[in-house]
């Protein structure tokens, strides 16, 4: 029972960040707005979640959790050369931070802070992502095309790179999600042409 | 093109002469910008306070804004001092260089540079991302000038290649730059680890760039 009402606590609380962060920006959104919002006292907050970062991570945690459940289901059916099936991993990115933009951009931002808890997994690291990127190109090599002496932690990091950091474009103005794909698929084309054997 | 001569500058200051005022201003500009840059690379940009800063440099918060219009505004300002010195830093290394011994040359010593001011580097690309700062920060903080910098000498890699998009290829060689950067601080990699895979992720992004 007790168990129950601490699950409930959570779940009001992580559905008041994710709105608020999204609503008036992270960095605005304080614990005692999350509280109210969610209807529990703040030290409450702080029997669940450490910190502002904790929360997000959380919040980000489990948006990016349903995405990957999707993404692992369906990238093996994924059709084309291995970059189409990458760009296609990767469209389905954009067009899901698109959603909640703010919230993914202060993600990105808190991904650069160094204070955070070492207790908590390293914002933006996505070890999924990275998993699946990973697999795509193992699947190249045994398809003949990408060549198989290919560094893959260095063209993850490449793909992964290139793609947090076009979204600095939406950072600065309003931008849809297919001008990001787009610029993506150019660069894909770019780092792939570099893995073609022979 | 850009070049400051060596001696340019002192020919320039002394020229100016600056008044007894003047000199006491920069002074104290000099203090705020070394308190705020200690403590923006120890607690974050958005953990310091203009109030924490006036405090580190021994003086009030009136004396700050008398300087600066706000934080956003003083946080510019030493981002913008640390992206003229990486340009130089880059430039520097480049020189006599050119093509693919530049890029590596102009990376490798980027990354030296960086990798030992981690935390600063890191308080800024976090502000960078921030919505909450001002609109025209981030216009100052372009970063334009680094790109050209490795647009030029991609250009001279591919002479023949009129239709390349040098700028496009040094974006991309950038932020390949950043992302493997990131991981000095995070990945727990040492900083010569850092720049061999900084060199190897530039090599491959040639490497698919090359036309034909």
């Amino acid at each position: 029972m007790r168990e129950a009402r601490k699950q409930a606590t959570r779940r009001r609380v992580l559905d008041a960040a994710r709105e608020l962060f999204e609503e008036v920006g992270y960095e605005s959104a304080t614990i005692r707005e999350i509280a109210g919002r969610a209807g529990v006292s703040v030290g409450s907050v702080f029997t669940g979640f450490c910190s502002k970062a904790h929360i997000l991570s959380e919040v980000m945690q489990e948006r990016l959790g349903a995405l990957y459940g999707d993404l692992e289901r369906v990238a093996p059916h994924l059709r084309g050369s291995t970059a189409d099936r990458c760009r296609s991993m990767f469209a389905v990115h954009y067009a899901f931070e698109f959603q909640r933009l703010h919230l993914f951009l202060a993600y990105v931002a808190a991904g650069f802070d160094w204070r955070a808890d070492p207790d908590l997994p390293t914002m933006g690291a996505n070890p999924r992502l990275r998993g699946m990127v990973r697999d795509c190109l193992a699947e190249g090599v045994r398809r003949g095309d990408v060549r198989p002496d290919v560094d893959v932690e260095l063209v993850v990091d490449l793909l992964v790179g290139v793609y947090a950091w076009n979204y600095r474009q939406a950072a600065a103005q309003p931008a849809r999600p297919e001008q990001l794909t787009d610029i993506f698929d150019r660069q894909v084309g770019v780092i792939f042409g570099g893995l073609a054997p022979g | 093109m850009n070049q400051i001569p060596i001696g340019g500058l002192s020919a320039v200051a002394d020229a100016e002469k600056p008044t007894r005022r003047a000199q006491a201003k920069r002074r104290t500009r000099e203090k705020i910008v070394a308190a705020a840059k200690s403590l923006f690379a120890e607690r974050g940009y958005e953990a310091s306070t203009i109030r924490d800063i006036a405090k580190t440099a021994g003086m009030s918060t009136g004396a700050v804004f008398a300087s600066f219009t706000d934080k956003a505004d003083l946080f510019t300002e030493i981002a913008e001092a640390e992206q003229a010195e990486l340009h130089q830093t880059m430039q520097l290394a480049a020189a006599g260089l050119s093509g693919r011994a530049a890029i590596t040359a102009m990376l490798g010593a980027a990354c030296e540079r960086q990798t030992a001011e981690l935390a600063l580097v890191q308080a800024v690309m976090s502000a960078l991302w921030t919505p909450g700062l001002a609109e025209r920060a981030r216009r100052r903080l372009e970063r334009r000038p680094v790109t050209t910098l490795i647009a030029a000498a991609v250009r001279q890699a591919f002479p023949e290649a009129d239709d390349l998009d040098t700028t496009f290829v040094a974006e991309m060689i950038w932020d390949g730059y950043l992302a493997t950067l990131r991981r000095a601080a995070f990945g727990g990699l040492t900083a010569p680890v850092v720049k061999a895979r900084i060199e190897a992720g530039a090599r491959t992004i040639l490497a698919g760039a090359q036309p034909g």
